[in-house]
């Protein structure tokens, strides 16, 4: 599975649009993890937990809208968007994670 | 000139009416200390005497004036009483609940609206938020008078949100979605910028589950936001004669007193597809 943010894909052609494949993830459940985010902040080491979950949660999209794109016959994702938004709760700390793009087939 | 003279005389009643309110206030501070009327050894003129200051200058003012001018001698006197009771006269009586309590009367009688609005709705209004004081009440009333109404509070589990057939819904309508700008394979029509709006609202039933449980049922919610936002987006395009939407933005955000809901929308151009060329 290809994944690109680019309108098309270089030296391949786009044979079929497939339609639109998303992923949604949430992070900031764990409030003892995110206390302790909060004491590196003040520390001032990288909060690699809190980093960590991100990535986590990224990747949870990434998979959900892939296994959609090949459950529509789809071999590739472009025009690919990534978002993060807090979506408030204990502290601020949920962040919701959205990936979405256009499923296409290429040859 | 005018003007400016009547403004002088004004602020002159007024001077006139603090001066008034201050000796009233005095007085009142003097008979009190000199019959010596207290509650466990607390002279009661303390609490009186601002408030006789604050009522006089009130009345004097209204009368020269037309208008309420703040109880300013209520702070005079606030500030005479507290350093005569608490400094001069009994230096051991140190900041204690009483001396809180006069000082929010005074307070309260120098500038009520806002002291009122802070109390009632900033204090009672955060608590009330937090412990859901009145709601319990209102909602004790409420089944009392429509018993039978009461439901269950608590949602024990959250299902899993349906990823496959929200994905077949989707992609299932004879409408293209396309995130990417410009499809420079397809050729299109433009028909016009689209977009649609729905709102998730917080399930707040499910306040007593678990943290995970809240977030997947809150990510369900904007799951189901997010689709329902896509297929009103469809019907809107093609019943302007379009059958693809490029360029397509979701968009999540938080709306609604202290986050209460969440938006989310979904935008970008109609066009419609020439039939020759490739879609699914």
């Amino acid at each position: 599975m290809i994944l690109t943010s680019a309108n098309t894909l270089e030296n391949k052609e786009i044979i079929e649009y497939k339609g639109l494949v998303t992923g949604e993830a949430l992070i900031g459940a764990n409030i003892y993890k995110d206390l302790f985010s909060g004491v590196r902040d003040v520390v001032g080491g990288r909060t690699s937990t809190y980093e960590e979950e991100i990535k986590k949660a990224r990747d949870i999209a990434l998979e959900s809208m892939e296994e959609k794109a090949e459950q529509l016959g789809a071999n590739a994702i472009i025009g690919l968007k990534i978002a993060y938004d807090n979506l408030g709760g204990t502290m601020g700390n949920t962040i919701l994670i959205t990936t979405y793009g256009t499923a296409i087939k290429y040859e | 000139m005018n003007i400016d003279k009547q403004r002088m005389a004004n602020l002159q009643k007024a001077f006139n009416s603090i001066v008034i309110g201050t000796v009233a206030g005095l007085a009142t501070y003097a008979f009190f200390l000199y019959f010596n009327i207290a509650i466990f050894g607390w002279n009661l003129g303390l609490l009186f005497a601002p408030l006789v200051a604050g009522y006089a200058e009130t009345f004097v003012a209204n009368k020269l004036i037309g208008e309420n001018i703040g109880a300013i001698s209520a702070f005079i006197l606030f500030i005479v009483t507290v350093v005569y009771g608490f400094i001069i006269a009994n230096p051991t009586l140190g900041y204690n609940i009483i001396t809180i309590g006069s000082i929010a009367i005074i307070i309260q009688a120098a500038i009520p609206t806002f002291i009122n609005y802070f109390i009632i709705v900033v204090i009672f209004g955060t608590l009330s938020y937090l412990t859901g004081f009145f709601k319990k009440i209102l909602d004790k009333i409420k089944y009392t008078i429509f018993p039978e109404k009461k439901k269950e509070d608590i949602i024990d589990t959250v299902p899993l949100f349906n990823e496959r057939e929200s994905n077949e819904l989707i992609n299932s309508q004879d409408f293209i979605y396309i995130t990417s700008t410009d499809p420079i394979d397809l050729d299109y029509e433009i028909i016009g910028f689209f977009y649609t709006t729905s709102i998730a609202s917080r399930n707040t039933r499910i306040i007593k589950l678990s943290p995970e449980k809240i977030e997947r049922q809150q990510l369900n919610d904007l799951k189901k936001g997010k689709d329902e936002c896509l297929i009103r987006l469809a019907d809107k395009i093609k019943s302007s004669g379009g059958n693809a939407v490029i360029d397509l933005d979701i968009v999540y955000f938080l709306n609604g007193l202290g986050g209460s809901d969440f938006q989310i929308i979904a935008r970008g151009m109609g066009v419609k597809i020439k039939e020759e060329h490739p879609t699914s």
